[in-house]
């Protein structure tokens, strides 16, 4: 009934989401509900669905702004098949016309997408703000022009705002007297009066405004969903009873007329495959021959009948151009020499291997076609691809440009409001100072908005910060109440749509911040509607690799093809043993180096058990330990039953895979793979699983399987649940995994090199770079004549071990074009040389000299002097029209007139844009600097000045400047750990390079936090009982100390069970004042609690927050795997390293 | 001229519509509605801001009349405290 609605989907502006707007309107009785969001179709497909479920007709529009002087707006409705195919193309076109983000449409362009469309003209039209304006005449004429236009009634809207009446009544005059169709409506943007607060700071928020009556829209909390009897009401209001009958008896009638036939007029019922010539069947059966026999499988009678199955379900559900299609994108993608490899489900299908999109032989892994295609799945399959992250946009356009632009989009995702943006929304709305609402936003963890105030309740660092207060209750409940809002459409960063030229019929495109052309739908929808959606994902690692790969044969001209190295090198499998996986694809956290310590592959099938052992479902059903003893030998593996044995073989009675899920269900109650793998998918969710548990006792039982028997299966499928892993998603990642293990022990410093340049990992740079230097990579400083834009490696000195120089890109603020120009007028014989040509800015080129890119062209000279040098060169050639960017003025620095022995201060003041002749002389003249003026450096500034600009320390470790105080403090290095006999207690200390909160059996809250003191990775655990008192440090802190005992997990590895811990710059403040004893008196309670950790056992802990219990048993706590508080790890801070450090020497080394 | 008031009134209602209200001891009877709208409250200004969506406003302008001259009258309705105030007078 109601014809005119905003959802969440009309961004900063509706507030319900499409599926509680068609619940409610079912709940009210209406038989039909139109969803009109404003600028696009982002919520229309989840709205027909919604409207499905709730069983009432769907109708679409769109509330579209016109290019006008003022904010005018109209709605326009779809009918039929043609009005959807009209209005997917009139918002397309109002995109293109408008800026980016300001879509417009004109009445010319609607009448040229006139087919099928109906325009609503409201009150915000031209026509109703000439009747608000009294003008009746012009309201008449531009009735009549929208009336030549296309199909067009006047929509009466009330709100009962001052004024909304009388406007009501003379709009229904108006069209009374024209003889037009006039309908009601309500411009709805909530489900309830109470959700207008909601509605106000979306107002706001929209125009940057604080809150303040005149920038809202709604005055009056009446844009909500009314009941029908509430809209004759207020039409009985301002137009009298009979007229408010007839109103919504017309609305009814357009309502009826205008509902979508998702099958019809949508084409949801079909698929929307690329355009293939020929007989597409045919092309993929010869394509497959010729597959079996380029990968040597043509005498393979498992090959072909695995291929005449596979075949079947292509042929029976008409995919063949989906994989045509795919497969063509893959040999394109290569062709254009980008790195290209398939993950996920489809690495299991046989075709894929054939026609050459998938490189692993998913018979010799075991791996199940099921689990990716089945006559049991339904819709289309998912292949994805995984491309050069650098090079992933390139991929794009190779693809948009071989299936052609009207044929090929880009898939949207929404960006929600969470905690952090909600917090800010809103605090801006109240009008909270800046500042303020920046620490308050930071001081929250990436968690939901629907949890900020639990959270502030739950978590010890949010407890100690104050911001419970009162005063702020209002930003937090309204902050909470804008969970979940889209607030911004993106790109989504891998889905491109590959179909036929009819695709600008069925989904309206806008142009997406990097420039393609991306669809309003997000990748369900694009499902839903039958479209090919190819998931093209830019993964680092592979770039990072290709670099390496490069790097390697720019250096010594060894052309290496990764995809043809042995996958059984001895050499690498022993380093991955080490647990010094650094760097290496998937395997480098800390929880995956202790279960590879743990594990000890030997080859890549262990890679894959040991990448799918990694994830929440084994570690929730107990399995990795039973495993793991098994594999040592300490336990004979055992099985449910004897049938069991060779699904369960290869992982050693432990089910680890979603392939041996179905195979189990295969053996025990004989339905086939393809039903087992509809019995999987549906252990998701509860009801699922009542139901297929049942069939599964009935079918085993049947079939002579005791009942203890069954339900000990039973139980390790449901514990097993939906989180376990897909064994083809496993092994297509321990490939890539294999092979950065391989580069890191081959071609160490290019591996290293491919890594800086790419960072793929999750640690810091400087990380990466501390791990080079154990394993004897030479790091060569930043340089202005070697340094490139990338990372590289170079041979230190002929015959010499290879080295890794630190790139050009790393300096902070530079531009790509300053690096291109630094390359290209290379080399240089001085600064004064560097500066005329390379024309960089004078921050650019104080950062270089800062970071030591001088100190091979001037030997001995101190960086403070060639500072100054910079100084006086960018005053003697200040350029006109030049910006100063982020410039301070140096004139009145100390020392400054020392720069000008002879003619004393130049004439123009700096900053200044006035031109002063570039002339020689003067150039000269700042050359003449006598060297030594200043003091050189000390160490301590050097690595400061590093971590600044580079963001890592590359002359030395950050640590060596507190090797006093933790010798003093008896503080363990973590390469003498594993030294150290298990359950002892120990201190350590280091750089905080990660933190992570993951999903752990428990459900409870674990702060796993590594630190890195220069000999190697320290793993630090924090339990919820130490987190009142560590967690606000653990992540408010760079440099910590901690106290913990030590645990062993295997070989090698070992990690620290924290039971305290401490800022170190801290501690060290302490010890320069009081040396060791102070420092011990500090960590004994005698310090700020803010900031140190107290002793241990100072206060209890309490459970942080509530676990959340899923259908499958699984807990897990709420602040499970979200980013945390406080400040990123991925930089270090902008705050002075060390206390001592400004204006002195620094500390002792 | 206008005049603004607060006073408290006691109006009758018929059909969801102001007809009499008393005002100083006086009986006024409503001729007409010249306007009607509502409004919420401005809650961000509040001390104690809950945002919450609670208490809507009425107005009612009318033109009323306790004898033969007419004026106009602006009755205030606030839904929450179910209690009618005279904002302002024009007459």
């Amino acid at each position: 009934m109601h014809i005119h609605v905003a959802s969440s989907y009309s961004l900063r502006f509706g507030v319900a989401p499409p599926a509680a707007l068609a619940e409610r309107a079912a709940s009210l009785g209406m038989e039909t509900l139109a969803l009109t969001d404003r600028d696009g179709l982002y919520g229309a497909v989840r709205h027909v669905r919604s409207c499905a479920d709730a069983g009432i007709g769907a109708v679409v529009g769109a509330d579209l702004k016109v290019a006008s002087t003022g904010e005018e707006r109209i709605v326009v409705l779809a009918e039929g098949r043609a009005g959807w195919r009209s209005l997917c193309r009139l918002v397309t076109a109002a995109h293109a016309a408008g800026q980016r983000g300001n879509p417009l449409v004109t009445r010319e362009m609607v009448g040229a997408h006139a087919e099928g469309l109906i325009v609503l003209l409201g009150p915000a039209s031209d026509v109703g703000r000439a009747i608000t304006g009294r003008r009746p005449d012009v309201a008449a004429a531009r009735l009549d022009a929208w009336r030549a236009t296309a199909e067009t009634a006047v929509e009466i809207v009330d709100h009962r705002d001052r004024g909304d009446g009388p406007r009501a009544a003379r709009m229904l005059a108006l069209a009374r007297a024209a003889g037009v169709p006039a309908v009601l409506g309500n411009a709805v943007r909530y489900l309830d009066p109470a959700d207008q607060p909601v509605a106000q700071v979306l107002d706001v928020t929209r125009r940057l405004v604080p809150l303040d009556r005149r920038h809202l829209d709604d005055r009056t909390g009446h844009a909500y969903l009314k009941p029908v009897h509430e809209m004759r009401r207020v039409a009985e209001l301002s137009c009298g009873p009979d007229e408010a009958e007839a109103l919504l008896a017309a609305t009814r009638r357009l309502s009826e007329r205008c509902v979508l036939d998702a099958a019809h007029d949508l084409g949801m019922d079909g698929v929307h495959l690329p355009v293939v010539d020929g007989d597409p069947y045919a092309r993929l059966v010869s394509r497959c021959a010729d597959g079996m026999a380029r990968r040597g499988l043509d005498g393979s009678r498992r090959a072909a009948d695995r291929l005449g199955d596979e075949l079947g379900v292509i042929a029976r559900k008409g995919l063949a151009p989906y994989f045509l299609t795919v497969a063509d994108a893959a040999a394109l993608i290569r062709s254009r020499g980008i790195r290209c490899a398939i993950r996920g489900s489809g690495a299991g299908s046989l075709v894929n291997h054939l026609i050459g999109i998938g490189d692993l032989d998913p018979l010799r892994h075991g791996l199940l076609m099921e689990r990716f295609l089945a006559d049991s799945r339904e819709g289309l399959p998912d292949i994805d691809l995984d491309v050069e992250s650098a090079r992933r946009l390139e991929a794009y356009e190779a693809l948009f440009e071989r299936f052609g632009a009207e044929s090929t989009a880009c898939v949207s995702m929404m960006e929600t409001y969470r905690a952090r943006s909600a917090l800010r929304d809103v605090g801006n709305a109240v009008g909270l100072p800046p500042h303020e609402i920046d620490a308050i936003a930071k001081a929250f963890p990436q968690i939901r908005a629907s949890q900020i105030r639990a959270a502030l309740d739950d978590l010890p660092e949010l407890r100690q910060s104050n911001l419970a207060a009162g005063r702020l209750e209002v930003v937090f409940r309204i902050a909470e109440r804008l969970d979940g809002l889209p607030r911004h459409i993106a790109m989504h960063p891998c889905g491109v749509l590959l179909s036929n030229p009819t695709l600008r019929d069925r989904t309206p495109v806008e142009q997406a911040a990097v420039g393609f052309p991306m669809s309003q739908f997000d990748k369900e929808d694009v499902e839903a509607m039958g479209l090919l959606k190819l998931d093209v994902l830019g993964v680092r690692m592979q770039s990072a690799m290709a670099h390496a790969v490069a790097e390697v044969a720019r250096v010594t001209g060894e052309e290496i093809a990764l995809e043809d190295v042995p996958r059984d090198d001895p050499a690498t499998y022993a380093l991955v043993r080490t647990s010094r996986t650094l760097g290496c694809f998937q395997i480098e956290s800390p929880g995956q180096r202790e279960l590879i310590g743990r594990l000890q592959p030997r080859d890549l099938d262990d890679l894959v058990v040991d990448i799918s052992l990694f994830r929440p479902g084994p570690v929730n059903s107990d399995m990795v330990s039973p495993f793991l003893e098994s594999r040592a030998g300490t336990r004979e593996p055992a099985y449910p039953h004897p049938d069991l044995e060779p699904v369960l073989r290869e992982s050693l009675g432990v089910v680890v895979f979603h392939e041996q899920v179905l195979r189990v269900f295969d053996v025990m109650t004989g339905c086939g793979l393809s039903r087992a793998e509809a019995a999987r998918r549906s252990l998701n969710h509860e009801r699922g699983q009542a139901v297929v548990g049942a069939w599964f006792r009935e079918r085993a039982l049947a079939r002579g399987y005791d009942e203890p028997t069954v339900e000990r299966v039973w139980k390790v499928l449901t514990a097993f649940g939906a989180f376990g892993f897909c064994k083809a998603h496993a092994a297509s990642f321990a490939l890539p995994t294999y092979q950065s293990a391989w580069l890191k022990r081959h071609h160490t410093a290019a591996f290293y090199a491919g890594v800086l340049t790419h960072d793929p990992g999750m640690y810091p740079k400087r990380v990466i770079l501390d791990d080079a230097r154990h394993f004897g990579v030479p790091i060569l400083p930043l340089d202005v004549n070697r340094s490139a834009a990338d990372w590289h490696a170079e041979p230190v000195s002929a015959g010499g071990p290879t080295g890794i120089r630190v790139a050009l890109s790393e300096v902070k603020g530079i531009s790509d074009a300053e690096v291109g120009k630094i390359v290209n007028e290379r080399p240089y014989a001085s600064l004064t040389d560097f500066w005329r040509r390379a024309r960089v800015s004078r921050p650019t080129a104080e950062r270089l000299v800062l970071a030591g890119a001088f100190d091979t062209v001037y030997d001995g000279v101190p960086r403070r002097d060639l500072l100054c040098r910079v100084g006086s060169l960018d005053r003697v050639t200040a350029r006109p029209g030049r910006v100063m960017e982020g410039q301070l003025p140096l004139g009145h620095e100390d020392g400054d007139d020392a720069l000008f022995p002879v003619g004393g201060r130049p004439p123009t003041p700096p900053g200044s844009l006035r031109s002063p002749p570039w002339s020689g002389m003067e150039i000269e003249m700042a050359e003449e600097i006598p060297a030594g003026e200043l003091p050189p450096m000390t160490p301590a500034e050097v690595v400061e000045a590093e971590l600044d600009i580079l963001g890592m320390d590359v002359s030395r470790h950050v640590m060596t400047f507190y090797a006093g105080l933790l010798t003093g403090l008896g503080v363990v290095r973590a390469a003498d750990l594993p030294g150290r006999p298990d359950k002892s207690e120990v201190l350590v200390a280091g750089v905080k390079v990660a933190t992570q909160t993951p999903a752990v059996r428990s459900g409870r809250r674990v702060i796993f936090a590594t630190l890195d003191d220069a000999t190697g990775p320290v793993d630090l655990t924090f339990f919820e009982s130490v987190q009142d008192r560590c967690a606000a440090t653990v992540f408010g802190s760079w440099l910590l100390l901690a106290r913990g005992r030590l645990r062993r997990a295997g070989a090698h590895a070992v990690s620290i069970t924290a039971n305290a811990c401490w800022d170190l710059n801290v501690l060290h403040e302490e010890w320069r004042r009081g040396g060791t004893d102070a420092v011990r008196a500090a960590m004994a309670g005698r310090t700020d609690p803010m900031r140190g950790g107290g002793p241990p056992g100072s206060a209890t802990g309490r459970p942080v927050g509530r676990r959340i219990v899923h259908p499958t048993g699984f807990a897990i706590s709420p602040y499970s795997d979200i980013g945390h508080a406080g400040p990123a790890v991925k930089r270090p801070p902008k705050t002075p390293l060390w206390y001592t450090s400004r204006g002195s020497s620094g500390p002792a080394p | 001229m206008t005049r603004v008031f607060g006073d408290p009134v006691d109006v009758w209602v018929s059909d969801g519509r102001p007809v009499r209200f008393v005002w100083r001891g006086r009986l006024y009877s409503v001729r007409r509605v010249l306007e009607h709208w509502v409004t919420t409250r401005d809650w961000w200004r509040e001390r104690e801001p809950d945002g919450e969506a609670t208490g809507e406003r009425e107005f009612w302008r009318v033109e009323a009349t306790p004898d033969r001259e007419i004026g106009v009258y602006e009755l205030r309705y606030d839904v929450a405290a179910d209690s009618w105030l005279l904002s302002r007078v024009w007459d």
